[in-house]
């Protein structure tokens, strides 16, 4: 159940070039939350930005939690780009901050137990919900491949130690030079064969695409995770909506209905 | 000294006795449901949900939203499931909760105006209706009615002759002089106008060098739009003698005290339930405390309070 509530900041930190990680003291939030939620955080009382901003939950500790020291806390990770992240860069140790969350449906679970693979791809901020998917997953076969411009742009590559992690920048400066789709099309033969397969999207748009092309024949199970620019958050406002194959309300709400989506239902309008 | 402890908030618009005067605006609230986590709802003056049409709508191409300085742009084109599965599917909920529902609607034509607001007065639980005829994003969303005070007085006339229920009347402020069609609309019997709607407006990227909406332009709202949204509420009421409902980018309880004090009866809350969903709730007690600090013991007295 979504919730109004304010939690306190633990630590704001750059972590690389202009990605920062926010951990943040909400039990509420962080006993409820599911990977592949969000939550809407308020960055500024004054109404500069107006709008609260979207951001994955990372990581998320329930209040019985083995360790104590992380029991109730909750972690966003986010990219520096616009006014609102802006502001979040700012936040101080032992700040109050306000959230509703936790929003959206989440990822499914692959049934267990499953001789299929897990497949996780993702790119830049992206990754923060396929790491706390990972998290999750309690299937043996996880490949995990990770994308961005540059190494500054690759993150959670540590974060699956039960997964095999394949890493692509376009530059080259880490893992194998070109995109991430390309580095997991040149894979793709290892999963020619066995069950349907659980895939996992989260990244830019234009990565989601080209996947969504390139697997288009594959009879696999495939979930994504879209990013959309939101009002509210909670569905009031249907500012964030997708182009579906439902016949009868073609835009759904990426807040309310997703947003996590079968690929198979996105309609990708050209732009 | 006197002393004031329970002011009283509860204000008429035409039949409708509202326990308090703020009202939750249509297309910021859902359909109620998605803020009940948030508080209790039957704490509103009046809940109005998001504007209904006979048929279903599909709604513009996103992007729909976009923010600007102290406002959002939005291009939402009126998505909604139609009278049909609003009736079964969000009306049942909407009508449990204890507070008045006000219907918003809109239509195509005069004629469809006339039959959807027919058969949402024949609905049992709706306490009136809130006719749109000023929704900037899509052409049969009224502005063409609301832009011409003959076309608004006769639909206001005909929907009128048809429906039991008070009848609220939406004004668009994309017009030359919004107290011409705030005058039409009160002849033509509305109970109340309710206003501002959205101004008309754009956003381009200049890195793509496209507009920032699917639909090019949309409509602004948030507190940037306030000071014109006051204004135009003070000229509608000292227009008009029915009821006026201001709203345009009230995010506390002062913004609403001061429409208030501008001649309006009522208020409606938009924007900011997207971003504090509680915020109705939140200027009904900003208000109770305003009265009890300055020993006013109803609401009744603030409303036009400041005559010029």
């Amino acid at each position: 159940m979504a919730l109004q509530t304010d939690g306190i900041v633990l630590n704001n930190r750059k972590i690389k070039s202009i990605y920062f990680l926010l951990e943040i003291d909400c039990p509420a939030i962080a006993n409820e939350a599911k990977p592949g939620q969000f939550v809407m955080i308020s960055t500024s009382d004054n109404h500069h930005p107006l709008l609260r901003r979207p951001f994955s939950i990372y990581k998320s500790y329930s209040t019985l939690h083995p360790s104590k020291e992380k029991r109730g806390q909750l972690s966003i990770l986010y990219k520096k780009v616009g006014k609102g992240t802006q502001k979040m860069s700012t936040f101080k140790e032992g700040q109050k901050v306000n959230l509703i969350g936790p929003l959206g449906n989440g990822f499914i679970l692959p049934p267990l137990p499953s001789p299929a693979a897990t497949i996780l791809i993702g790119g830049g901020v992206g990754m923060a919900s396929l790491s706390a998917l990972g998290e999750a997953l309690c299937s043996e076969k996880i490949y995990v491949f990770i994308g961005g411009k540059t190494k500054d742009d690759i993150l959670c590559e540590d974060d699956f130690p039960k997964g095999k992690v394949f890493i692509a920048t376009e530059d080259g400066s880490l893992g194998k030079k070109g995109t991430v789709v390309d580095l997991f099309l040149s894979e793709i033969e290892r999963f020619d064969r066995g069950r349907p397969h659980h895939v996992y999207i989260c990244g830019p748009e234009g990565m989601v695409k080209s996947l969504s092309k390139a697997l288009k024949s594959k009879k696999w199970i495939i979930q994504v995770s879209l990013e959309a620019r939101m009002g509210c958050g909670f569905g009031a406002c249907w500012g964030c909506v997708v182009k579906t194959r439902d016949t009868e309300m073609a835009y759904r709400r990426v807040c309310k209905d997703g947003p996590v989506f079968p690929l198979s239902e996105i309609v990708w309008e050209s732009s | 000294m006197k002393s004031v402890h329970h002011p009283e908030l509860s204000i008429r618009i035409g039949k409708m006795e509202l326990k308090n005067p703020v009202i939750v605006a249509s297309g910021t609230f859902g359909y109620g449901q998605e803020f009940e986590n948030f508080m209790d709802l039957s704490q509103l003056g009046a809940i109005i949900p998001k504007g209904i049409s006979l048929n279903p709508m599909q709604g513009n191409p996103p992007p729909r939203i976009f923010e600007t300085n102290g406002g959002i742009l939005n291009s939402i084109g009126l998505q909604n499931p139609g009278l049909q599965v609003f009736i079964k599917e969000k009306l049942p909920y909407l009508k449990k909760i204890k507070t008045n529902l006000i219907i918003n609607f809109f239509g195509k034509t005069q004629a469809e105006y006339v039959e959807l607001a027919r058969r949402l007065d024949s609905l049992d639980g709706i306490s009136g209706l809130e006719m749109n005829i000023s929704c900037p994003n899509v052409k049969q969303g009224g502005i063409i009615f609301g832009s011409d005070s003959k076309m608004t007085y006769r639909l206001v006339s005909e929907v009128k002759k048809s429906i039991r229920r008070p009848l609220i009347v939406k004004l668009s402020p994309n017009v030359t002089d919004i107290t011409v069609i705030a005058r039409s609309a009160e002849e033509g019997g509305a109970d109340a106008v309710s206003l501002i709607n959205t101004f008309k407006a754009m956003a381009i990227n200049i890195h793509t060098k496209k507009p920032e909406l699917g639909n090019v332009t949309g409509g602004l709202s948030g507190p940037a739009i306030k000071p014109i949204a006051l204004r135009m509420v003070w000229e509608v009421s000292r227009a008009v003698k029915i009821p006026v409902i201001g709203m345009g980018g009230i995010m506390k309880a002062e913004d609403a005290i001061e429409f208030m004090l501008a001649g309006a009866s009522a208020i409606q809350i938009g924007t900011a339930n997207l971003i504090r969903p509680m915020t109705g709730i939140e200027v009904i007690n900003g208000i109770k405390k305003y009265l009890i600090q300055t020993k006013m013991d109803q609401i009744q007295s603030l409303i036009g309070f400041f005559k010029a």
